[in-house]
């Protein structure tokens, strides 16, 4: 079963400390989700990815990686 | 907490203690007691819906932008797969209802499964809802 992960919370902290609040209306879904997402609980759907990519101005795979080893 | 596994605590917490009131009052009564399962339903049913309401109200002014968002896509997955609990567990009590009903049992008996069953499914669904925003997803 493979993982995904990814450099939310990083990116977040790049772009002027961005709050997942911020994140989260940008992207409009709620708090909790960007949270459950930036855990990697919760994979979000390939158009909330391409949202939160579009917010940071980078690529999908600089945001997401998926690892099938784990 | 967000306010959609408040509003499925809310579900719990309201579906469990007035309907476990009503079922305790059903046995206490004994089978032949129709009128009083009817005037006890109603004054469950809006006693729910009130304490529902208020509660809910509750929530909503003290996370007001949070009770205005619109349900998210997450939100939406949880929906959906606790529902899919909650029909399967209604589709077997259903079953087993009607297999046990084949043996003639009292009206009011037949009536209260049903509704315990009907109950007991939504009080699934909001608890599978509340296990998945626990977990995150």
């Amino acid at each position: 079963m493979g993982v995904i992960r990814n450099e939310i919370r990083r990116l977040r902290f790049e772009h002027g400390e961005m709050t997942q609040q911020e994140l989260a209306e940008k992207i409009k879904v709620t708090r909790q989700t960007v949270n459950a997402i930036e855990l990697g609980k919760y994979s979000p759907s390939l158009e909330a990815a391409f949202r939160i990519s579009a917010v940071f101005g980078k690529p999908l795979e600089s945001v997401f990686h998926y690892s099938q080893d784990e | 907490m967000s306010f959609r596994e408040k509003s499925a605590w809310i579900s719990v917490l309201s579906m469990t203690g007035i309907y476990g009131f009503y079922f305790w009052s059903v046995i206490h009564a004994g089978p032949h007691a129709g009128g009083f399962h009817l005037g006890s339903l109603l004054v469950t049913i809006i006693a729910l819906v009130i304490l529902q309401v208020v509660l809910t109200i509750a929530v909503a002014i003290f996370t007001p932008k949070e009770a205005q968002a619109p349900r998210d896509e997450r939100d939406k997955l949880i929906e959906l797969r606790a529902m899919r609990v909650a029909y399967a567990g209604l589709a077997t009590s259903v079953a087993l209802a009607c297999f046990f009903g084949a043996f003639n049992p009292p009206i009011i008996f037949n009536t209260n499964s049903l509704l315990f069953i009907l109950v007991t499914a939504e009080i699934l669904r909001s608890a599978c809802q509340i296990i998945q925003y626990r977990r995150g997803a």
